[in-house]
């Protein structure tokens, strides 16, 4: 910094974050993280509401999350045990192709084997007629731990460390009691309950500080506005518009069920089960101490009693006097999501389908962003707010693209829902270029165009040969070096199964173990 | 049928104690806090995860790449200290055997050779002993793992990579050991030092970290009666 620019140029000393449920304690605890081991000495202040309930979206994270916590500096150990916290390796998709009872692939969190040095698809589409392997257990080995209920790691491997790639499936009102208890204890975030009345404004359209219901008023250099829905400060304040994609994603409506175990060693499923329905998919977690399912349909497709009694068809006769709670999605995004001095992070800046669990992980990919590159000064943040617009309109544009592939690529025709899903006015043009594309060349990194994509070409080969779209690869000479090397990674494969079939613990006994006596950090 | 049961004068009356087998076949041995100073005139000490809690325990390492205890030989426990813990790794506390214990008869302290368990129909006074010795072994191991816990919390305990080459140019990896982490000793804060001092875990620490110099001696001990020879230790 030059002199005298701290005069002219103010330096970025408190963000206010703006809402107290999962998007505004990541907030707060990334950004407070970050100044505590930068030595910024920027301060971090979070204001909740007391008479706003959160929401509490998905109980389903990436494997993002285990840097997310590890740069918070909460242990995997703690993090388990406070928020009933089990380890995910993937989703299941099951009926979703043809609605046969056969029908279900896998879409695990590990890459394609060799996936920086080969692309095994063309190999596994001319693979011998011997092998019959399915795409995802033919080029992972992951698949088949989910098949077996057993964890992605031993009691004997360090914290966030796996033999296979994982996420984990929580409870999202104790995360985000943890993450209040972190912030406030351990990282100095002023906690301060009040409701947002009135911001107050520069005359460059900045906000200054916000009025709370008592009259307290809380200046900053930086808002973030947390506030769920209600946009307060991003809708509310600068009235920035919302995108909305209803026409390309048609559930706009999901009623959630707590399933209880019937007993206390019931095993618990390592990945997300997403089942087709009529007219949208229930989505069906395990946690430590119950399942989580819920049913995401289209209202112009079914009736509220419909989706329930579908729900609770699902659930059986478990669901007998549950309850079941009803969440609204207004499918969408805000055109922009950092305003002057305000940045909108989770679903003030957007929500869409739990189809692929992207709600969490859009908080973090947020701060990251924010938090790992903070803006020092206010003209910074301009530039800083351009950058970020940019990648999340595009972030946003390919979530609902590759949401939309799950549907588009489905054979079913027994309902108007699959049918109205497979309407070439409902898909995204950059996904019908892409799906031509792909009938004769694999998914590969050069399709995408930035370099850090929140979905890239693993995960389009997942859906795309876990749905059986037809694709015309050239064919590989078997004796061809790339043949050979496909070979060795398929046959690694084959050892890495075969000894995890062995040696993984059953998911529910690592959990306890986990429980019990916790991990190591090394 | 389980290896490990009660015991009893009905099927073990006719069984003994051989000392001089203690460990024979252990490549590891669990030590307790007491024994640091002892064994690591002879041993490398070393830190590995329990199996079923993932604790760190604090062992001694008594051979490289055969499974077998390389101070073994000669018909005695060839150091200048024995490890409690592999003097009785016949027998577990059992409330439902005889003197208190149960006995593990596949181990080769165990047969028809040394001191007898039962003597005229009745538990010899050596199980009494063995009982006291066994109470106090686990203790004292319950301390150690107290020691090694205070040390991984902050964070001065890493894997310990260990790989050795023999003369017919192959080399074997031995995995699952962590070590001191030397360097983050050296960075902790005065009043961390100072506080680990005080609680007299400090001096364990480097006694750890310099008895790794004890994988030489293995080296030795293993040539001296294995072929292809071991050429050359890497520890990192």
């Amino acid at each position: 910094m030059f002199p005298g620019e701290e005069a002219v140029n103010g330096l970025v000393q408190h963000v206010v974050v703006v809402g107290g449920g999962s998007a505004g304690w990541i907030a707060a605890c990334r950004l407070a993280a970050q100044a505590k081991r930068s030595g910024s000495g920027v301060r971090v202040t979070l204001v909740e509401s007391t008479n706003v309930p959160t929401i509490g979206v998905g109980e389903g994270t990436w494997p993002t999350m285990r840097n997310t916590l590890a740069k918070i500096g909460i242990t995997e150990t703690d993090f388990i045990r406070s928020c009933d916290a089990a380890f995910k390796q993937g989703a299941r998709f099951v009926g979703w192709t043809d609605g046969s009872p056969a029908d279900g692939y896998y879409h695990p969190l590990n890459p394609p084997a060799g996936a920086t040095e080969i692309d095994l698809a063309p190999h596994w589409l001319h693979r011998p007629a011997t092998e019959a392997a399915d795409f995802a257990s033919w080029v992972d080995f992951q698949a088949t731990l989910c098949d077996a209920g057993l964890a992605p790691k031993t009691i004997l491997m360090p914290e966030y460390a796996g033999h296979a790639n994982y996420a984990y499936h929580l409870d999202a009102g104790k995360f985000a009691t943890l993450l209040r208890d972190h912030a406030v204890d351990n990282l100095g975030v002023e906690h301060v309950l009040g409701d947002v009345v009135r911001p107050h404004m520069a005359d460059n359209g900045d906000i200054t500080d916000i009025e709370l219901g008592d009259g307290r008023r809380l200046a900053g250099d930086l808002f973030v506005d947390c506030t769920g829905f209600a946009a307060l400060l991003i809708g509310g304040v600068y009235g920035v518009p919302f995108r909305r994609c209803s026409d390309v994603l048609f559930a706009d409506r999901a009623m959630a069920m707590q399933v209880p175990y019937d007993g206390e060693d019931d095993d618990i499923t390592c990945h997300t089960v997403s089942t087709a329905q009529d007219a949208g998919w229930i989505w069906d977690i395990g946690l430590w101490t119950r399942r989580g399912v819920g049913h995401v349909y289209s209202s112009a497709h079914t009736s509220d009693d419909a989706a329930e009694a579908a729900l609770r068809r699902y659930v059986g006769p478990r669901a007998d006097g549950l309850s079941v709670r009803r969440i609204g999605i207004d499918a969408g995004h805000r055109e922009r999501f950092w305003q002057n001095n305000c940045v909108a992070v989770g679903l003030s800046a957007g929500f869409i389908e739990p189809l692929e669990a992207s709600a969490l992980m859009l908080i973090e990919t947020s701060m990251d962003a924010i938090a790992d590159r903070f803006p020092r000064t206010r003209s910074a943040m301009d530039v800083m707010a351009h950058q970020f617009n940019d990648t999340f309109r595009h972030h946003w544009q390919r979530i609902i693209e590759f949401l939309k592939l799950h549907y588009v690529l489905t054979k079913r025709t027994d309902t108007a829902f699959w049918r109205d899903n497979t309407a070439p006015s409902s898909i995204p043009d950059g996904l019908r270029e892409r799906l031509d594309l792909w009938r004769h060349h694999s998914p590969a990194p050069q399709d995408f165009d930035h370099a850090r994509e929140v979905f890239s070409w693993p995960s389009y080969q997942y859906v795309l040969h876990g749905m059986q779209f037809a694709s015309d690869y050239p064919r590989v000479d078997a004796a061809s070096p790339d043949a050979v090397m496909a070979g060795r990674f398929v046959a690694r494969n084959d050892r890495a199964r075969a000894d995890l079939l062995h040696r993984a613990p059953r998911h529910r006994d690592l959990l306890r173990a986990v429980r019990d006596h916790g991990l190591q950090l090394v | 049928m389980s290896r490990i049961a009660p015991l009893n004068m009905a099927d073990h009356g006719a069984l003994c104690f051989d000392r001089n087998a203690a460990g024979a076949t252990r490549q590891i041995v669990q030590l307790g806090l007491s024994e640091i100073a002892f064994a690591a005139a002879d041993m490398p000490l070393c830190l590995a995860k329990d199996a079923n809690t993932g604790r760190f325990d604090l062992i001694a390492l008594l051979g490289l790449v055969e499974p077998t205890n390389l101070f073994s030989f000669g018909g005695h426990f060839q150091a200048t200290y024995i490890p409690r813990a592999a003097l009785l790794t016949g027998f577990r506390l059992d409330p439902n055997g005889a003197a208190g214990l149960a006995v593990d008869v596949a181990d080769p302290t165990i047969g028809t050779d040394g001191e007898p368990l039962f003597a005229d129909g009745r538990p010899a006074p050596l199980l009494g002993h063995l009982h006291q010795a066994l109470e106090q072994v686990m203790a004292d191991i319950a301390a150690a793992r107290t020691l090694i816990a205070r040390y991984a919390a902050k964070r001065l305990v890493r894997p310990l990579i260990l790989s050795v080459r023999k003369a017919d140019g192959r080399d074997h990896d031995i995995a699952g050991l962590y070590t001191i982490d030397e360097p983050a000793m050296r960075a902790l804060p005065d009043d961390e030092v100072v506080a680990l001092h005080r609680a007299d875990a400090l001096a364990p620490s480097t006694i750890l970290s310099a008895s790794l110099a004890q994988i030489e001696r293995l080296r030795q001990l293993h040539n001296a009666r294995f072929e292809p020879a071991i050429s050359s230790c890497s520890i990192g």
